[in-house]
């Protein structure tokens, strides 16, 4: 199982003791939340809502790709890829 | 004696704390709490030796969390946990519309959006969903209105609890909310062919006088009196009283330059004084764009406009559902944000206004409670 690192943005930091890059074991991105969904609840809670979806003005990013178009969660991961969860430009 | 005059203010830009005496003469203004997120529902839990403070942050980004504060607004912080729908559940949550103080010591009710009520018994930190209303056998049915469909009115009063959704209407529990039912008779509604559905109304704000059992007063979606299709016209239909606990209504919107409004409120000391703020149903602005509020002192039977110190013109705000509110001091105040960002503070009762803060973001929501 490839082993990736998922990057926190700042304002996330906060849900899992300060921590930038959390190191995780996943196949795909999906398995990489779920990994974090228990490992660290709080911050999952954050990225994603209770039906499972990542929330709808977040990003996230396998290495330089928005998963959005790739294979969504589905997106399948190899060894050293970085996952960077970013919120989306919007608001006002 | 309560000293202190509390104001909570949510603005779309996060949540202000504003402390004066019980003159009211200056208030001074703490904030933003919240990172900039938006504030829809806030409440002074006076209940402690220490008043506690909540207020709703609906985060764009990162979900909804609730912020508690133990020092009257100096600093907030977040709860353990916010509401949340199980996993199986199908639903997720896009905001707090209500925050309410329930029956046992540190127990807070929370109204959402999709229209769904969580309690807490432990003052924030852990949250259940209350079956009985959130998957009432019409919740599939509700319809979101134009702000979303939000369950923004929670009524206790004693084993009764009231319930107001837009789109879904008043709902009625008798049992300590265990089960409720729709009570809905007399309150109309215009976006649909029959202009008296069982549920599924626009109800935007309910109030009530502990001093008058059995007696709510509604601000329902008017601005109706010229459709002239299927079901005729419903004039009247924006403003509403029930004397029986909310199981039937009539309107008490007669006098009033329009029935479309969203706050209504009690006055502390009589039941018979009710405040509405007409706007104009297609614009959702001041008459004319010249604000008013409107006083009823015989319960709906006539009104008197209110606005000495108000702008007589070129003022197009809207005044949303929970923007509105009013302390129980002997000569008590009334107050109001504007969604564009003015604090209006109406003393004795409404007959002066004067703007306290004329710069804030759009206000979704004011409370005020003496501690």
């Amino acid at each position: 199982m490839p082993s990736v690192i998922v990057f926190i943005p700042g304002p996330l930091r906060p849900y899992c003791a300060g921590r930038a890059e959390l190191p995780v074991d996943a196949d795909t991105v999906g398995e990489a939340l779920e990994v974090l969904e228990q490992s660290q609840p709080a911050l999952y809670r954050n990225v994603c809502d209770e039906t499972g979806a990542v929330r709808r003005h977040l990003n996230v990013f396998v290495n330089t790709d928005n998963v959005r178009d790739l294979d969504g969660v589905r997106t399948a991961l190899r060894q050293g890829d970085v996952v960077t969860i970013l919120p989306a430009v919007s608001g006002g | 004696m309560a000293e202190r005059v509390v104001l909570m203010i949510g603005t779309r830009k996060g949540v202000f704390v504003a402390e004066s005496a019980r003159t009211r003469r200056r208030f001074a203004l703490r904030g933003p709490f919240g990172d900039g997120v938006p504030v829809y529902a806030t409440l002074v839990d006076t209940r402690g030796a220490t008043p506690r403070l909540y207020a709703s942050n609906c985060n764009p980004f990162f979900g909804m969390k609730v912020l508690r504060s133990t020092d009257l607004g100096k600093t907030f912080t977040e709860t353990k946990s916010a509401p949340a729908f199980p996993g199986d559940d199908g639903r997720a949550l896009a905001n707090i519309w209500a925050l309410e103080a329930g029956a046992r010591k540190r127990e807070l009710l929370c109204g959402a959006e999709p229209a769904a009520l969580f309690r807490s018994r432990d003052g924030g930190d852990s949250w259940e969903l209350v079956p009985g209303i959130s998957n009432h056998e019409h919740a599939r049915q509700w319809q979101p209105g134009a702000g979303g469909l939000c369950m923004h009115t929670i009524i206790r009063d004693g084993r009764r609890l009231h319930i107001g959704i837009s789109t879904g209407g008043h709902y009625l529990s008798e049992d300590d909310g265990e089960t409720f039912t729709a009570s809905n008779g007399g309150v109309g509604a215009g976006f649909t062919p029959d202009p008296y559905p069982v549920f599924g109304q626009c109800v935007h704000k309910i109030a009530r006088h502990e001093a008058a059992p059995g007696r709510l007063y509604m601000q329902n979606h008017g601005g109706w009196a010229e459709w002239d299709g299927p079901g005729g016209r419903r004039p009247g239909i924006g403003v509403l009283r029930s004397d029986d606990y909310g199981r039937t209504w009539r309107s008490i919107a007669s006098g009033l330059p329009s029935d479309f409004g969203f706050p209504i409120v009690v006055h502390p000391h009589d039941p018979d004084i009710v405040y509405v703020v007409p706007l104009e149903p297609q614009t959702r602005a001041c008459p004319g764009g010249a604000p008013a509020v409107w006083r009823s002192e015989n319960g709906g039977a006539s009104w008197t406009r209110l606005s000495r110190g108000l702008p007589k013109k070129e003022s197009f705000f809207t005044v949303q559902r929970d923007g509105m509110v009013i302390d129980d001091l002997r000569s008590p105040a009334l107050y109001f944000g504007t969604t564009t960002g003015q604090l209006w503070i109406g003393r004795d009762g409404g007959e002066q206004w004067e703007c306290l803060f004329d710069s804030l973001p759009p206000i979704p929501t004011v409370r005020v409670a003496l501690v």
